[in-house]
């Protein structure tokens, strides 16, 4: 680092400018390699096809790039002449960037600029292979008139309304249990974890062929069914499209139509990938609620059974309170991850049977690599922002309504 | 994290104190004991139920795989199967070893560079005072609940733009760093004393000599747990390698698992062997690590 610089105006005004030029080349990058261009990856190919590419396709980039470079160029410059004179100082803020450059760059090329462009083509038709051609918001339109998406929808807030409590609230039993004094605590915690180290993937192909038809799980309902001397008629769980209130309406004698899909709830293929990520979540949560716990002071515990507490009052008046900055990050987490599902749908059902199991990224995914047809980036693209906007709608309704009363957050 | 120590005391000594002072507790107490055994125990054969299933089903044959009702053990062990499985050629270099190294590579090359990238960033962070520290900071935290389906096109189509598509480098670059990752580690060199890096301050040491030769040998633990958890992350990763990588030559595990699947239908015993291919390398290392892995899940949950 150039340490040794004297202090003066000149240095001030060429740390601003060379702050300037970095920040707008590298934004430059990364709006040119995210740029549609018509032609297609030959870009690199020569350095003057590469500066045509820049002079066409950055140019909607343009007056965005030079206003943000401009303003971080301006900030930079007040800070750098308040510290530029002070040489200990100086030195601090060169090693402080330098040792943050590997996060700068990935981040702004793989997170920001890639985002930018992801709203930039939500508002195009966009193959890829063609220039993109502006539609304004007919792609955020289309979304919702489009029964496929709605249903992703609908599917996935069902999944999340289910998994989401009942793997927090398995997590929380199953930490309590294994926080009460005891021997083999830590193999116990191991066997337990076990579950949710393996990937998503060798799961999902396990339970793929235990769900089968003539899979253990009807076994299971078989043999215990069979205990009580009820026939259990073998179910092929992946596959069956009827709804759990389609089923209990059945029993009535109440018939719902396939027109009022939305009113079906929850297909019996969806539920069972609700069941098998449950199993695999559950106990990475539990290990976070594990944690919180042991930092639970003993003495609150103590001084409720002296004042006659039970157990039982114990749990929900000095522990839960107590685990509710985590409960809010497990749920927050669980929502999050739930209304992405993919990999299992990917793999067990591919959106079927008749789309109860399709899912907002599952359709991103095909939008991407063109199963529907033609590849479509800035549908997909626009679908992913609008499950963005729920997903982040969702999170600050929970952070409300939970936090309050937590000061630890 | 904090103290992997700490909690591993305390649970011995607990574990030890009723040994000395046998059955002088109510009846009720004992019950209640056996009670929460019996429930660990069972809960405990539920959860690794599927894996052993699975394991015992990857030696049926074609037959006894989909047998209604299902039994329990084969009738004879079938070794083909692993053999099978180990020597698939799907042509165009998609080998089972060949995808088995891809995953190895990929893991181990995107965990040790998030060893580095995120602890210089984390360094930064808990050690050096310069404007726009704290700005950075915050931006990163945020960054953390921006959900992955919004990167997903573009980022693919960045890869397509610069020809990164069945390389390496798709899945390496973006990899460089975790948000997760140095937050956790930011938290962590923050409980380190800073008496021995002002020793060497003054001994003349530069920040980067103060980072490698101080820092960095007191965080082992914390940058083990690191590079454990992003290496199973990498290993277990799918939507992106199934996006990047699509030549068989380039497959990691859990695509080329996605497409036995298709290739071979009905035969579920040598898919649940490439299960077991894929399963068995993370369920060792988590065996000899648990307490990293658990450390590490636990610290981002209480810290985080």
């Amino acid at each position: 680092m150039q340490a040794q610089k004297t202090a003066s105006p000149g240095n001030v005004a060429l740390a601003a400018a060379g702050t300037f030029v970095l920040v707008f080349a590298v934004i430059m990058v990364a709006a040119l390699m995210n740029a549609p261009i018509r032609l297609g990856p030959q870009v690199t190919a020569s350095l003057g096809s590469y500066m045509a590419e820049v002079r066409k396709t950055a140019i909607p980039f343009v007056v965005i790039v030079g206003v943000g470079a401009a303003a971080l160029g301006g900030g930079t410059a007040i800070t750098v002449q308040r510290v530029w004179s002070h040489p200990r100082r100086r030195r601090a803020m060169l090693a402080g960037y330098a040792f943050l450059t590997p996060y700068l760059l990935t981040t702004l090329v793989f997170t920001i600029g890639v985002i930018l462009f992801a709203l930039y083509i939500s508002f195009y038709k966009y193959d890829i292979f063609t220039e993109p051609r502006w539609i304004g918001l007919n792609n955020y339109v289309r979304a919702f008139k489009q029964k496929t998406f709605l249903q992703a929808l609908h599917n996935v807030f069902w999944y999340a309304a289910i998994v989401t409590p009942t793997q927090t609230a398995l997590a929380i039993a199953l930490a309590m249990l294994l926080n009460a004094p005891m021997r083999f605590k830590q193999f116990f915690r191991t066997i337990f974890y076990a579950p949710s180290v393996t990937s998503s993937v060798v799961i999902t192909l396990i339970f793929m062929w235990l769900y089968l038809k003539t899979g253990y799980i009807n076994l299971l309902f078989d043999n215990v069914l069979g205990v009580v001397g009820i026939d259990w008629k073998a179910i092929n769980w992946l596959g069956d499209p009827r709804g759990l209130i389609q089923i209990i309406a059945g029993a009535f004698g109440v018939n719902i139509p396939s027109k009022l899909w939305y009113l079906r709830g929850p297909s019996i293929a969806l539920m069972a990938i609700m069941f098998q990520n449950i199993f695999t979540t559950a106990p990475t949560f539990m290990v976070m609620f594990l944690a919180a716990l042991q930092d639970i002071n003993p003495a609150l515990y103590e001084a409720a059974s002296i004042d006659g507490a039970t157990g039982w009052e114990q749990f929900w008046q000095i522990t839960l309170p107590l685990l509710r900055p985590i409960i809010l990050l497990v749920i927050v987490l669980s929502t999050i991850g739930t209304l992405q599902i993919f990999d299992q749908v990917y793999l067990a059902t591919s959106g079927g049977p008749l789309g109860t199991t399709q899912t907002p990224v599952y359709q991103v995914f095909t939008e991407a690599i063109g199963t529907q047809g033609t590849i479509q980036m800035g549908y997909g693209s626009a679908l992913a922002f609008i499950l963005a906007v729920i997903i982040f709608v969702f999170t600050f309704l929970q952070r409300r309504f939970i936090e309050r009363g937590t000061e630890l957050y | 994290m904090a103290a992997p120590s700490r909690h591993g005391v305390a649970t011995l000594t607990m574990a030890r104190a009723p040994q000395k002072q046998i059955f002088d507790k109510p009846a009720g107490y004992y019950i209640g004991l056996a009670v929460r055994y019996a429930l660990l125990i069972s809960i405990g054969i539920i959860l690794i139920t599927p894996f052993i299933l699975a394991a015992i089903g990857s030696f049926k044959t074609d037959a006894e795989i989909i047998a209604w009702p299902p039994k329990f053990f084969p009738d004879k062990w079938l070794t083909e199967n692993w053999v099978k499985v180990w020597t698939t050629d799907l042509g165009e270099g998609g080998t089972f070893p060949r995808w088995l190294f891809n995953t190895a590579f990929l893991a181990v090359t995107t965990a040790l560079l998030k060893v580095v990238g995120c602890s210089m960033a984390a360094y930064a962070f808990s050690r050096l005072h310069f404007p726009g520290r704290d700005a950075v900071f915050n931006f990163m935290l945020g960054s953390m609940m921006i959900p992955g389906a919004v990167t997903l096109i573009p980022a693919y189509v960045l890869m397509t733009k610069l020809r990164l598509i069945n390389t390496f480098w798709s899945l390496i670059l973006p990899g460089v760093v975790d948000a997760g990752a140095i937050f956790m580690l930011t938290q962590f060199f923050k409980t380190i004393p800073r008496d021995l890096e002002e020793a060497a301050h003054i001994d003349g040491a530069s920040q980067f000599q103060i980072y490698k030769d101080v820092v960095l040998p007191l965080s082992r633990p914390a940058l083990l747990t690191v590079f454990i958890l992003q290496f199973q992350a990498m290993w277990n990763d799918f939507l992106k390698p199934l996006l990047y990588l699509d030549a068989p030559r380039m497959w990691v595990l859990n695509v080329a698992l996605s497409v036995f699947k298709q290739q071979y239908k009905a035969q579920w015993n040598l898919t649940l062997v490439g299960a077991m291919f894929n399963a068995i390398p993370v369920l060792v290392l988590f065996f000899f690590f648990s307490k990293y892995y658990i450390e590490g899940v636990a610290y981002a949950g209480v810290k985080g």
